[in-house]
């Protein structure tokens, strides 16, 4: 179950990086978030590990020897104060739903499990944030805020977001990537250009 | 302060380029109709008229179903034998075309009917993959999938081959009803060359005014050989038209060209524009079959005699 | 608070030429302290075609937003992450019994507005819709008629070289559309083909993107990134159609510059706008004032407006700006194919039917729903599998079947209510002006439309060969708050977009419409603009102004 296999083992965005599919904005930017990965300005060292704990959870990344980091991403983005432009009625502004959502976690595993997150087996992190999912938790700890908004809004949407826009993640789903100048010629059942990801026959 | 002088607007030179395209396309076929050297008697030019324009349709087709057909995979393994038979019958035509009196040979013959019935079955299939899309017959499938009327022109080229053949016969049915007959033959192919030009035209939306060249001149030369077929005078009207079309034929890929540098990333971008822009290879179909014409005006006008 | 690195483009008597890099188109400047006649916030679907409108029709026009004037050539890049600058950010509070998700769902931000970041969808409302309470016995009367609003319908389509099928088969008989249908993808044959299979009629949806060129534009390369921003310029937004015209014709654009309030003077009229641009609050004179913010940010700027005269906010004496908020819900439908599908290529919906829009048997609720073939990218298609639940090393594999999936989604109607609403929060944005709380809950029938759409898509998609369905929620477009009518008691403007209470206050957007319909909405938004144009022309040619 905690295998990962990609029907495109050998497939990689990147070979593509000098080519008609990427041009020099893609490269600007992509490349700044393979290459700039930011340090830690905004979270305290034990917010960043147990956010590390958390994240590794929601995007197990066992087959990478260096994981795709998404942590330095959360806190630059929470140094920046980069929003998304809503939040839900109830939930606190962005570092401060973090800040408390992160608390809470904390506190209430120490409550519960009489652990740290950090130190749970992975069943009982995958449980936990379960119950977090669910809104099943103790609102001394997480007092009025929305949980369940906290879980999918929040934590969850930041992870993929931030997994899903890492070249690595694009090749292992097969998606073509960056595509401009380009273009696709081929779109119907089937078709790919030759640059397009090809599966593995497994 | 820091304004340009005089920002220019934005705009495609659409004029200067069709002039400039037009002017070269018409000095190509200058060049053209001064190197070719015909001999013989009428039927001899005629016969080796219709070769080369037989010859003109293989290499357009080799060229465009090899592109399409390599665009499409070459997923259904039938789909090698149309670029396969077009240079065969683009090999066939040309020897033709430099020795018209081995025409009547069996080979080359042989050849030119397997040309031509690949043409046939290649538009069974082209409307077999039309007919099994969503939509079936409507206009998006008749845009998108693969296209009915192309492979027609290696039926013609077959036509014009085989034509030449008889073209040496010497019989009266020769002299008389077989330059009228080809004539006919002529205006129906241009007319489809017309149709399958003009749709395409129509899906680009005629956006540059240029498009409408090959579906305004090229049917006026078809009425012009039509009538030469029944009024030998006529043939006088069919010359230029014939060569304003034989000049297009010439201009298309030039156009297309151009096109193709109009495309997103233009000539960078070759290897998707040139499947995805317009099809550099097509416009020729109209050279081989205005040449064709040409050289069946003096056998046609020679009718009054 | 994130300020984001932006420099303002369009000033010193030029603005970016959106059709060739690193050039510049020349533009008027009008100095802030002369009183231009129209001054436009909002560059948008009805901002900068109202914009272009008068300033060929000969007004002194200067047209704001908040947000840069992209260049589409050199700024998009193909990534959905970078791209989110083309997003209104500032901060916004959603709520209700169903809250609306804001940010990049449905709200743009630079020149050209949403029409940057949306799917170039381009349809017609159904005629009957004008008058739906009349003529279907449901919603709400439009001030205007089908019959009024088709020949700007037309033009919009002509100025935009609408893409679209030679035979559409709903609506009233039409002009064939000015450019070809694109090729379908996929994900649009496996609509197409299930419709087929039950016979129900669909469409190649005409699409504002080129199936050809057009002046210094490339056709689309079927690149996919459309709802990122378009860098093939085949997108025909309205930054690159209405906006270059304008300035043309001698508007100027001011980028880079939110618009803060609205100055009222003693006479009751507006007098001009209060803007921010390059660190300072400037103002502009003009003789009108135009809010084309798109339906949360024009009644916040009319709400923030409130004066001595006007306590409770521009034009809101009868209470109603603010409310009536409506949006399209978007139920989905998912499926597996055998095929592969890969519908990240290409423009995400090129197959739609309108079916349910035009017949209206065995339906259980008012209003309609159009659908179409779906192609999300690698973020979009994470988020909705997350709404299945899923996290972790099951989303993570569940992805790898991302080249296979194939779906349907709806453009839904829903009701206008007034307790669906957008009002003033006391938090601040970091101009210091009060934020934006908005407030939406779906009614009874907007959750049978909702219900009945996903038991049809349903039906097509499996019929499309798709199986191991599942379905999932989301909504697209925000309309209505500050609706026309041919009463002042319960509407914001009359049927020329005037405010009732504010003679040169006028209002063009998506914040017009009365109901919503169950089509895409930036047509009939920009067919209303032009209409809205050439009211004005009429109007000031008889001394109406």
């Amino acid at each position: 179950m905690s295998e990962f296999r990609s029907p495109y083992p050998s497939y990689d965005v990147l070979d593509k990086w000098d080519s008609p599919s990427w041009n020099d904005q893609t490269r600007e930017a992509v490349g700044r978030r393979l290459d700039d990965v930011p340090k830690r300005h905004f979270l305290t060292a034990e917010q960043w590990s147990l956010l590390e704990a958390i994240v590794a959870r929601l995007m197990p990344q066992p087959d990478r020897e260096e994981p795709v980091p998404i942590v330095p991403w959360i806190d630059d983005r929470l140094q920046k104060d980069r929003r998304p432009g809503y939040r839900y009625a109830g939930m606190p502004p962005m570092r401060e739903a973090w800040t408390a959502g992160l608390a809470a976690i904390a506190a209430e595993c120490i409550d519960r499990f009489g652990k740290p997150f950090e130190e749970l087996s992975s069943e009982d992190q995958d449980g936990y944030l379960t119950t977090i999912q669910n809104g099943e938790v103790s609102s001394q700890f997480w007092s009025d805020m929305p949980v369940q908004c906290f879980f999918s809004e929040l934590l969850l949407k930041d992870v993929l977001e931030i997994y899903y826009s890492h070249p690595w993640a694009w090749s292992e789903i097969g998606f073509g990537g960056p595509a401009s100048p380009r273009g696709y010629v081929r779109t119907g059942f089937n078709e790919r250009d030759p640059w397009e990801a090809e599966a593995a026959d497994v | 302060m820091l304004a340009p002088p005089e920002p220019e607007p934005s705009h495609r030179p659409l004029i200067p380029v069709a002039a400039a395209t037009l002017a070269a396309a018409g000095g190509i076929g200058w060049l053209l109709q001064r190197a070719w050297k015909p001999e013989g008697d009428i039927n001899h030019r005629a016969a080796q008229a219709l070769s080369a324009g037989a010859a003109i349709l293989c290499a357009s087709v080799a060229l465009d179903s090899a592109l399409e057909h390599y665009r499409g995979k070459f997923k259904n393994r039938a789909m090698f034998v149309g670029p396969t038979m077009a240079l065969l019958g683009l090999g066939a035509a040309t020897c033709l075309a430099f020795r018209p009196d081995r025409a009547k040979d069996r080979l080359p013959k042989i050849a030119l009917i397997a040309v031509g019935a690949t043409g046939l079955i290649g538009m069974g299939f082209h409307s077999y993959n039309v007919l099994k899309r969503p939509g079936e017959i409507d206009t998006l499938n008749l845009f998108y999938a693969a296209p009915v009327g192309a492979p027609a022109a290696l039926t013609l080229a077959g036509l014009y081959g085989v034509i030449a053949g008889e073209m040496l016969d010497g019989s009266d049915f020769v002299e008389t009803r077989l330059p009228q007959l080809t004539a006919g033959l002529i205006a129906f192919s241009l007319l489809g060359t017309v149709a399958e030009a003009g749709l395409f035209h129509f899906r680009g939306a005629f956006q540059d005014p240029a498009m409408y060249a090959p579906v305004t001149i090229p049917p006026l030369a078809a009425v012009a050989i039509g009538a030469a077929a029944l009024s030998p005078r006529a043939a006088d009207f069919a010359k230029p038209l014939l060569q304003a079309t034989a000049v297009l034929g010439i201009a298309g890929p030039i156009f297309h060209a151009y096109g193709i540098h109009r495309n997103m990333g233009g000539w960078y971008n070759w290897s998707q524009m040139i499947l995805q822009g317009p099809p550099l290879p097509a416009p020729p179909a109209f050279l081989g079959i205005a040449a064709a014409g040409l050289g069946l005006l003096p056998a046609l006008r020679e009718r009054e005699h | 608070m994130y300020e984001r690195a932006e420099e303002v483009r369009a000033k010193d008597g030029r603005a970016p030429d959106v059709f060739r890099e690193g050039k510049w188109v020349s533009m008027r400047c009008y100095p802030d302290d002369e009183e231009v006649d129209f001054a436009i916030v909002g560059t948008g679907a009805g901002g900068g075609t109202l914009a272009c409108k008068l300033a060929e029709a000969g007004f002194s026009v200067v047209a704001f937003d908040a947000g840069p004037f992209w260049r589409p050539l050199e700024d998009f890049a193909s990534d959905e992450s970078s791209q989110g600058d083309l997003y209104w950010t500032d901060e916004r509070i959603s709520g209700g019994d169903d809250p609306v998700q804001l940010g990049s769902n449905n709200s743009g931000r630079g020149v050209g507005g949403s029409t940057v970041h949306y799917a170039m969808v381009a349809l017609r409302f159904r005629p009957e819709w004008f008058k739906c309470r009349s003529k279907l016995g449901y919603g709400r009367d439009w001030p205007i008629s089908y019959d009024e609003i088709e020949p700007y319908y037309e033009e919009a389509e002509d100025a935009l070289k609408i893409s679209g099928p030679v035979s559409y088969p709903w609506g009233r008989r039409r002009k064939r559309y000015p450019y070809r249908s694109h090729p379908m993808n996929a994900s649009a044959l496996v609509l197409a083909r299930g419709a087929e299979k039950l016979g129900i009629k669909w469409a190649p949806v005409p699409l504002a993107t080129l199936s050809a060129p057009r002046g210094m534009a490339h056709p689309c390369v079927y690149r996919g990134f459309c709802v990122y921003g378009c860098s093939t310029n085949a997108k025909q937004s309205v930054l690159v159609t209405f906006i270059p015209r304008a300035l043309k014709a001698g508007a100027e654009i001011r980028d880079l510059s939110m618009v803060g309030r609205i100055e009222m003077g003693k006479n009751g009229r507006a007098t001009g706008l209060r803007y921010r641009r390059e660190g300072e609050w400037r103002r502009q004179k003009a003789r009108h004032v135009v809010v084309a913010g798109y339906s949360i940010e024009t009644p916040r700027l009319l709400l923030n407006s409130a004066c001595p005269e006007f306590p409770h906010g521009l034009a809101n004496d009868n209470g109603i700006v603010g409310k009536h908020l409506m949006i399209h819900s978007g139920p989905g439908v998912w499926g597996r194919m055998e095929e592969e599908i890969r519908s990240y290529k290409a423009p995400p919906s090129l197959a739609l039917t309108e079916h349910w829009n035009y017949d209206d048997s065995a339906k259980d609720f008012h209003g309609g729903y159009a659908f179409m073939s779906q192609g999300p990218l690698p973020n979009a298609w994470a988020e909705t599998l997350a709404g299945r639940g899923l996290w972790g090393m099951a989303l993570r594999q569940e992805m790898t079947a991302f080249n296979f999936m194939a779906g349907l989604r709806i453009v839904g109607e829903t009701e206008p209510r007034p307790v669906n609403r957008v009002e003033l929060d006391d938090e601040k944005d970091h101009f210091g002006i009060p934020i934006p709380r908005v407030t939406f809950s779906l009614s009874d029938n907007d959750k049978k439309l909702m219900e009945h759409s996903i038991g049809s898509m349903r039906d097509i998609l499996e019929a499309g060969g798709a199986r191991d369905l599942w379905d999932d929620k989301d909504s697209s477009h925000l309309l209505g708050t500050c609706r026309m009518g041919d009463n002042p008691e319960d509407s914001v403007v009359n049927r020329d977009g005037r405010a009732w209470s504010i003679p040169n206050l006028w209002i063009c957007d998506g914040s017009l419409f009365p109901t919503s319909g169950g089509v895409n909405p930036s047509l009939t938004i920009q067919a209303n603009a032009l209409r809205i144009g050439d009211r004005i022309k009429e109007m000031a040619a008889r001394g109406e102004l």
